[in-house]
């Protein structure tokens, strides 16, 4: 089911480097129609899957990963529409490609754990999916900031140069992702916290909630990456650590956002097994 | 209709020439009007800039034309024919479609690319238009000269990249700082460079522009010139620590910007980037100051190198533009064609329809009995069957390859119906809205 918005995401991803290589503006329009009928299509794989399992399904790596795809398309397209500027999508394509890889090829079964059965667990993973995807965002611009950056710092006007809209607006477009993103995944954490301490208090006996502490690595991981993102929004906030500072944090950000959420998910046991 | 070109260039002519025969220190809409008053050019479009004056004529005679525009010129200009005519170049039917379409997508500009020709060529054509000097031909094959503009600038990187110094310096500032819109400038020396830069940035939408300089009447005379306002020379590091852009070109043997300087008026909570544009020669600005983080300093040759590499773009982009140049030709070929067979076509429609009533005529006292609907629906269904029959025809005229097929079809059509005897040899400059400007300006 997760195969035909991957074939739609594919082909919006192809779309969107050759509007960035020639600049040609016809192939942009197209990009951003196969993208809007890949995510259009992907709603309907999760509405299915929601009337199957009554729940939105994240209870499982897998469909998370699809969900997160999902939710950082929506926030991509949000941005493109209300900025015009297309020249991001040929960063964000690759990671959204990548990533609906997961579930295309490993689809997984819900979790159907009655102890997930409660609006807090729902809030604490939809906030937590929004903010990754606008982490995922702003570690797109920042990279790109970078590439800018140091075109126009080294005097050599180049491919980017050319391309990428002025640093100016990719540190603001930046600066709005990480604080969004920073946000929700505030929300998802207190959110996670007082769902375990109720849940513990539910199911006494479910042993994988009496683990959930910082030595399990999927939440230390959670915790570092509130960390990395605090000091982001800090530093911009107080010593003024904006620019090039600011997009290295939201890049090595990211990198953490994706340690958390694959391997992690996948390949070290953790009590928090989605 | 026939097409006609002719002018001068900076191809072809010097500039004092090209001052002299300038149509655009004066009014073009008079001197269009002036034209058509005195030449049989049905219709006229004077396009006239700094680097051209040319005068594009729709008419039905080709040897007379190209006299009438040159004794227009002497006379208009008050020059002897003799000195520009040397210096003219005339084109006529498909060249002058070819020449208009490269001239509106910046290809005979003397910069390569530029931007201001496509919206000089819409004025030219607005103003003739204006005084009601246009028709059908020049209309048609201005709107496709437009069109070729646009797309020659959105399909190619012909026009992109800045070929100036001043300009190459504006677009940087655009990239760093997005919207210009607030943005204050510190102008420092009031050279050449600088002052077309900070009108080129005040174009822009900078927010306020400061000029100083070690001589106060100058910085003045400068700040009166670019809306700005005058610093005393004293009060130069509290203005560069309010500026997001700098623009030096003072006389200075030695640096006047250090990186103490910078980095002291910057302090320690300066967040947004610092641009300084050196135009200098021997360089204000010492090299140290572009290694702090938020500062991009660009010198004079830095800004020439980008220029030097913007040109050479330029001129690879040159083949894709004018391979939409003569993409674009053969459309409007093809148009043209097609109305030189609307004459013929016309005439052929008039034929059938004729024939069709007067059979209707002959049947009259048969059908003259029946109810008025179903003598309705024998007209309507005669008119049908003529309408079914024609349109093949119609399309194959209309759509003909090239101009010899064109003739031999036309001619062969107008033999087997003897259309001629009806409507003439089937000149298109008859057609009902070929009118010269006057009997236009009469209607």
């Amino acid at each position: 089911m997760n195969l035909l918005p991957l074939i739609l995401y594919a082909a919006a991803g192809i779309a969107y480097a050759v509007h960035f290589a020639r600049r040609d503006a016809g192939a942009g329009r197209t990009a951003t129609t196969l993208l809007l009928l890949g995510v259009l299509s992907h709603t309907f794989v999760i509405g299915m899957q929601t009337m199957e399992v009554r729940h939105v399904p994240f209870a499982n790596p897998s469909r998370a990963v699809a969900t997160f795809v999902w939710l950082l398309t929506l926030s991509y397209l949000y941005l493109e529409l209300t900025t015009d500027e297309r020249s991001m999508g040929v960063f964000v394509l690759p990671i959204i490609i990548g990533l609906q890889l997961i579930p295309v090829l490993n689809p997984g079964v819900e979790n159907k754990d009655p102890v997930l059965d409660s609006p807090w667990f729902w809030v604490h993973v939809a906030s937590l999916l929004f903010a990754y995807a606008s982490f995922g965002l702003a570690g797109v611009l920042g990279v790109t900031y970078v590439l800018q950056f140091k075109e126009i710092k080294k005097k050599h006007l180049g491919y980017f140069y050319m391309r990428l809209p002025s640093l100016q607006i990719l540190d603001r477009m930046n600066s709005r992702a990480t604080a969004t993103g920073w946000t929700f995944l505030t929300v998802g954490l207190i959110v996670g916290v007082v769902w375990t301490l109720e849940a513990r208090r539910l199911a006494p006996g479910n042993t994988n909630l009496q683990a959930m502490s910082l030595d399990d690595p999927k939440i230390f991981f959670a915790v570092l990456t509130w960390a990395v993102y605090s000091f982001a929004v800090l530093a911009r906030k107080i010593m003024g650590w904006n620019g090039r500072r600011a997009a290295w944090l939201s890049a090595l950000g990211f990198v953490i956002v994706l340690l958390t959420f694959l391997p992690l998910s996948y390949f070290v046991k953790t009590s928090h097994t989605f | 209709m026939h097409l006609f070109l002719l002018g001068v260039s900076h191809r072809t002519a010097p500039v004092d020439l090209r001052e002299k025969l300038d149509f655009s220190s004066r009014d073009v809409g008079a001197a269009v009007e002036a034209l058509a008053a005195r030449s049989s050019a049905a219709e006229s479009v004077v396009l006239s800039t700094c680097n051209r004056s040319e005068i594009y004529v729709a008419g039905t005679s080709t040897a007379t034309a190209r006299d009438e525009i040159v004794r227009f010129l002497s006379e208009y200009h008050d020059l002897p024919a003799e000195s520009f005519t040397p210096h003219l170049f005339f084109f006529s039917e498909t060249e002058v479609a070819r020449h208009l379409f490269r001239v509106a997508a910046g290809l005979d500009s003397l910069v390569v690319g530029e931007p201001q020709i496509l919206g000089q060529v819409k004025e030219a054509f607005r103003a003739a238009a204006e005084r009601r000097c246009t028709g059908p031909v020049l209309r048609k094959l201005f709107d496709w000269s437009f069109n070729v503009g646009k797309r020659v600038r959105s399909e190619t990187a012909l026009g992109e990249g800045a070929v100036s110094i001043s300009f190459a310096a504006v677009q940087l500032a655009r990239k760093i700082f997005g919207r210009l819109h607030g943005r204050r400038v510190l102008v420092v020396g009031a050279g050449e460079i600088s002052t077309l830069t900070a009108q080129h940035l005040r174009a822009h939408g900078v927010g306020e522009v400061a000029i100083t300089s070690r001589t106060a009447a100058h910085a003045q005379a400068l700040a009166t010139e670019v809306a700005g306002h005058w610093v005393p020379w004293d009060g130069f590091a509290t203005a560069l620590a309010n500026a997001d852009i700098i623009v030096t070109a003072t006389g200075s043997q030695r640096p006047i910007i250090t990186r103490a300087l910078v980095e002291s008026a910057l302090g320690r909570h300066r967040r947004e980037p610092l641009f300084i544009i050196d135009v200098a020669v021997p360089r204000d600005v010492d090299a140290a100051v572009g290694e702090i983080e938020q500062v991009f300093l660009y010198n004079v040759d830095d800004l020439q190198t980008i220029v030097q590499e913007n040109l050479s773009k330029r001129s690879g982009e040159i083949e894709r533009a004018e391979a939409i140049v003569n993409e674009e030709l053969a459309r409007f070929l093809v148009w043209q064609r097609s109305r030189g067979a609307i004459q013929t076509v016309v005439a052929l429609r008039e034929r059938f329809d004729s024939i069709r009533r007067a059979e209707l005529q002959r049947l009259e006292s048969k059908l003259g009995g029946l109810p008025p609907e179903t003598r309705a629906l024998f007209d309507q269904v005669t008119r049908l069957i003529v309408e079914k029959l024609l349109l093949d025809p119609t399309e194959q005229l209309k759509g003909l390859p090239d101009e010899e097929t064109q003739v031999a079809y036309t001619e062969a059509v107008n033999r087997l119906f003897r259309l001629r005897d009806d409507s003439g040899p089937g000149d298109p400059a008859t057609s009902s809205d070929d009118v010269t400007p006057a009997q236009r300006r009469s209607r």
